[in-house]
């Protein structure tokens, strides 16, 4: 009786289940996008994506991710080598005048902003001069809080003393008052003068933040956010759909200019054997349209890339040892089969700890402070935090300066070293610095953000340096309060990474620049005369082995005086599915979308 | 009634006040201004944000600036975070939840209803234990193995052996947020609501159903030693009578209260669900404004959620007057 009335139970609660579906399924399988024939290529990014899509108001890699679709600088990355620039809105590299404190640029012909009823008749018009000394005054308008002014603070002529006067309490902004270091010549042709010939300022112009914008669209809008949702510029591709944190479409630009893949002499042999080259010469895009996908969780990322949903993915952490042999690092079997090619790139990450260089127990320049910071260097095994937390897959290295660069120590280890784990050396240094067995040594606060793994790799913190009787205390807190308690100089140290913003030392050397100290981006407060004035030095100097040896000597200094515990580098491990033709990933700049094409047949 | 409600509104407006204050009062403990500087921040731009933001101004001046709102009913504050207007991101944010919570409440009402009832029915036999032990397994495993498992098996899996696509691994489509799309082509509409919000909405009905089954079970066993169940038995009336009409019509009061508390979770969503679908709805929105120090967003959320609070505690009790005779309203 019970069974029979059970039975009858489960099938009215199936039938009804089962027959949804089945009804349902071939609705559920309906396509969710594009038209026929066309190429479309399908991106993930991480995380809920831009918040924006003016250049001036961006700041975090998914902002660049998505702008440098639409916008395009000056100067650009060079996709055979994200480590050299090439002209992009320029007819040529600007020409270097007066010892590299005048530059003298030429734009490029036929160059176009995308259509937008801003313009006459809503035809995107020619760039011209004013376009570019338009933009570049936008990183100086207080209306965009000032969150890119480091680029170009002291550096232009004048543009310090225009940002004064512009932002004074009572102006209003003037994009049409001068700034002496902007010289137009003509229309295609002007000059900038450079209060110091600082080199990185060729850098600073392949940034995403300094791409071209016209005025009248900008000011189309009376809300200076509204531009970010409804972008025009000279780029690739143009925007089809903005939904901040659902999705993000673009679809070819049919007035670009002429831009070709890279020919087959730049190109190297490996990347010519990986078939790189074969598109050499061609005029980009190549697809017709690019879907961005937001994934907030790895796993719905790592699933759409296995399903071939999209184009590649940067393999998180927990599924590396499904991608690869962990100790041959090599791609497994399964996914070679199926045509996926991987990628590794050594990021330029500057991963470390660091000291409140005015603390009265860590800080200081002199013998004691001195010490007790190489000995917890010393006692802190970094091999074991690689292994730990980043599957090993971490460059460990001597001094600031993130391999690849010039003055990056040869196999990571310099002249000077105080990388542990050297328990005997710490404690030496420990009883020199004052506290023999850590006696008299106060328990030392440790400031990180709460999120990933940190509070596991405090533990680890903590017991590396128990090792030494040194006592830590972890402050666990939010990034924005972590933020506040270092600019504020509460944090005694404090657990950050720096990802360098441009391929060149002197980007990390100016961590340590004491005029930057905070809420400056020197957290440190580390302020060393000598250094100050190398670092004067080298800011102006044009890469070269003088300027290199200028590098190894301010890095040496700093492994020395030890401001920070460390230091590490990410590799990062890329697979991309076999549809995806020509894509070489990096996060050096992300203007490459344009390079890569689609075969739909290997779908 | 109108003037009992009246009333009940208006010794509830303090208590909205408190709520509002002490939420404005949490939020400014810390400095907000460090999450929004850019690298290499200097004071210029510290002041800058911090004159943008209105929190150079007395707090009283920022509480009575927000009250006003609430009185206008103008939330076109743009939020900190996301530099779109506050309303148009709660908006916005509003229907990917409702798609997801209203069907879920609807299911894990009536499934736990009448799973309660049946158990209560059959108190202490085999399909009163085994009902109550399929409810608790379900509600024992955590929320985040019924995610990550329903993903891998429910979208990828199914996908990959059978190649149909029943449920995507993630994502929301817009369209299901306009009344025109559902109006304009029903079936496609729902073929898309089936892809998207049919795995996190019976994940959380797994999930929900398990402590709805045990409170209505209670409930219901309370009801059954009643001695109007003993005279309808010894009437002759028949089991599905009294189980469905007697029974659930005297357990309507607490069945009411539990429904009408969950009522302005339905707007809030599920923060767990939302994050892990990559659904853009209520509770994805509120968290990363907590996260992002966005504090026109939280604050409004805030004032959302309060007053949506107090209305269903006021309705409730509107309902029990409504359900039981002997309840009046004074």
């Amino acid at each position: 009786m019970f069974r029979t009335r059970l039975k009858r139970a489960t099938q009215c609660l199936i039938k009804p289940v089962l027959a949804g579906l089945l009804a349902a399924a071939p609705l559920a399988a309906l396509p969710a996008t594009a038209a026929a024939n066309e190429k479309v290529l399908q991106l993930p990014i991480r995380t809920d994506g831009p918040k924006t899509l003016d250049p001036v108001a961006g700041s975090t890699t998914y902002e660049n991710m998505a702008v440098s679709q639409i916008f395009e600088t000056l100067l650009e990355n060079k996709y055979t080598n994200p480590y050299e620039f090439e002209p992009r809105l320029l007819a040529k590299l600007p020409e270097r005048l007066e010892d590299g404190k005048r530059y003298r640029f030429t734009l490029k012909e036929g160059v176009y902003f995308h259509d937008h009823p801003a313009f006459p008749d809503g035809k995107g018009r020619r760039m011209v001069t004013d376009d570019v000394f338009y933009s570049l005054k936008r990183i100086a308008d207080g209306r965009y809080q000032f969150k890119n002014w480091w680029l170009l603070e002291n550096t232009i002529l004048g543009f310090d003393e225009f940002k004064e006067s512009q932002n004074a309490s009572g102006a209003t902004f003037d994009y049409d008052a001068p700034v002496e270091g902007f010289v137009k010549i003509n229309d295609r042709e002007f000059e900038i003068v450079l209060r110091e010939p600082v080199y990185r300022f060729l850098w600073v112009l392949t940034m995403f933040q300094t791409a071209i914008v016209p005025r009248e669209v900008v000011e189309f809008y009376d809300n200076p956010d509204d531009f970010g949702f409804n972008p025009a510029g000279t780029g690739p591709f143009k925007l089809v759909d903005f939904t901040p944190r659902r999705r993000l479409i673009v679809e070819r630009n049919e007035n670009y200019h002429e831009v070709r893949y890279p020919a087959r002499e730049e190109w190297s042999r490996d990347d010519r054997r990986a078939r790189m080259h074969m598109a050499a010469g061609e005029r980009v895009p190549f697809v017709d349209r690019i879907e961005f996908t937001m994934y907030v969780e790895d796993q719905p990322m790592w699933l759409d890339f296995n399903r071939g949903r999209i184009a590649y993915v940067e393999v998180p952490a927990e599924y590396f040892d499904q991608a690869f042999i962990r100790q041959t690092r090599q791609l497994r079997p399964e996914f070679a089969q199926r045509g996926v090619t991987y990628q590794a790139n050594e990021l330029l990450d500057f991963i470390f700890r660091g000291f409140n260089m005015d603390d009265p127990i860590v800080g200081g320049l002199d013998d004691r402070g001195r010490k007790l910071r190489q000995a917890i260097n010393l006692a802190i095994d970094l091999e074991e935090f690689s292994e730990a937390f980043y599957n090993g897959l971490t460059v460990q290295y001597d001094g600031p300066i993130p391999p690849g660069l010039d003055g990056h120590p040869e196999g990571g280890r310099a002249p000077v070293s105080y990388r542990g784990p050297n328990l005997e050396l710490a404690r030496q240094k420990l009883a020199e610095a004052g506290y023999p067995g850590g006696e008299g040594l106060p328990r030392l606060q440790f400031y990180t953000s709460i999120g990933g793994n940190n509070a596991q790799q405090v533990e680890m913190l903590r017991r590396h340096l128990a090792r030494v009787n040194i006592r830590l205390e972890p402050i666990l807190v939010d990034f924005s309060t972590l933020i506040e308690a270092t600019n504020n100089r509460r944090a005694q140290i404090f657990g950050f990474a720096w990802s360098s913003d441009y391929p060149d030392a002197e980007n990390n050397l100016a961590l340590f620049y004491g005029p930057n100290e905070a809420p400056g981006s020197n957290h440190y407060n580390y302020k060393n005369p000598e250094y100050d004035a190398l670092y004067e030095r080298v800011r102006v100097m044009e890469p070269g082995p003088e300027r290199t040896a200028l590098y190894e000597k301010m890095r040496d200094m700093l492994i020395e005086d030890a401001p920070y515990v460390g230091s590490m580098a990410r590799t990062r491990y890329y697979l991309v599915n076999p549809w995806a033709v020509n894509m070489r990933p990096t996060e050096r700049y992300w203007a490459w979308f344009k390079y890569v094409d689609v075969d739909d047949s290997k779908r | 009634m109108w003037a009992f409600i009246f009333r009940r509104l208006l010794y509830n407006i303090p208590v909205y006040l408190g709520i509002i204050l002490l939420v404005m009062l949490a939020l400014r403990v810390q400095d907000p201004v460090y999450a929004f500087l850019g690298k290499s921040p200097d004071q210029a731009q510290y002041d800058r944000i911090r004159e943008d933001f209105g929190l150079n101004r007395p707090f009283v001046v920022q509480y009575l600036d927000f009250l006003k709102r609430i009185v206008t009913l103008d939330f076109s504050e743009r939020s900190w975070d996301k530099r779109m207007p506050v309303n148009e991101l709660i908006a916005t944010s509003i229907p990917p939840t409702l798609l997801i919570t209203l069907p879920q409440l609807i299911l894990t009402g009536a499934i736990a209803i009448s799973i309660g009832l049946i158990a209560a029915f059959f108190r202490g036999r085999g399909i009163d234990k085994t009902l109550v032990f399929l409810t608790v397994l379900g509600m024992s495993v955590s929320y985040l193995v019924y995610i990550v498992m329903g993903q891998y098996f429910g979208a990828y899996w199914l996908n990959q052996r059978f190649d149909v696509e029943f449920f995507a691994v993630q994502g929301y489509d817009e369209r299901l947020s306009t009344v025109g799309f559902w109006a304009g082509s029903p079936i496609d509409a729902l073929g898309q609501w089936f892809r998207y919000c049919a795995l996190p909405v019976m994940i959380g009905v797994i999930v929900a159903i398990g402590y709805d089954t045990r409170f209505y079970r209670a409930v219901m066993v309370e009801e059954t030693n009643r001695d109007y169940i003993t005279t309808a038995k010894a009437k002759g009336v028949g089991r599905t009578k009294i189980m469905f009409v007697h029974m659930l019509k005297n357990a309507l009061i607490p069945i009411i209260t539990r429904i009408m508390i969950t009522l302005p979770f339905v707007i809030t969503g599920s923060i767990l669900v939302e994050y892990y679908f990559n659904i853009p709805g209520m509770g994805r929105t509120l968290i990363e404004a907590i996260r992002g120090k966005d504090f026109p967003v939280v604050q409004t959320f805030t004032a959302l959620f309060a007053a949506v609070f107090i209305i269903s505690i006021i309705l409730t009790d509107v309902l029990y007057a409504l359900v039981d005779p002997r309840v009046r309203l004074k």
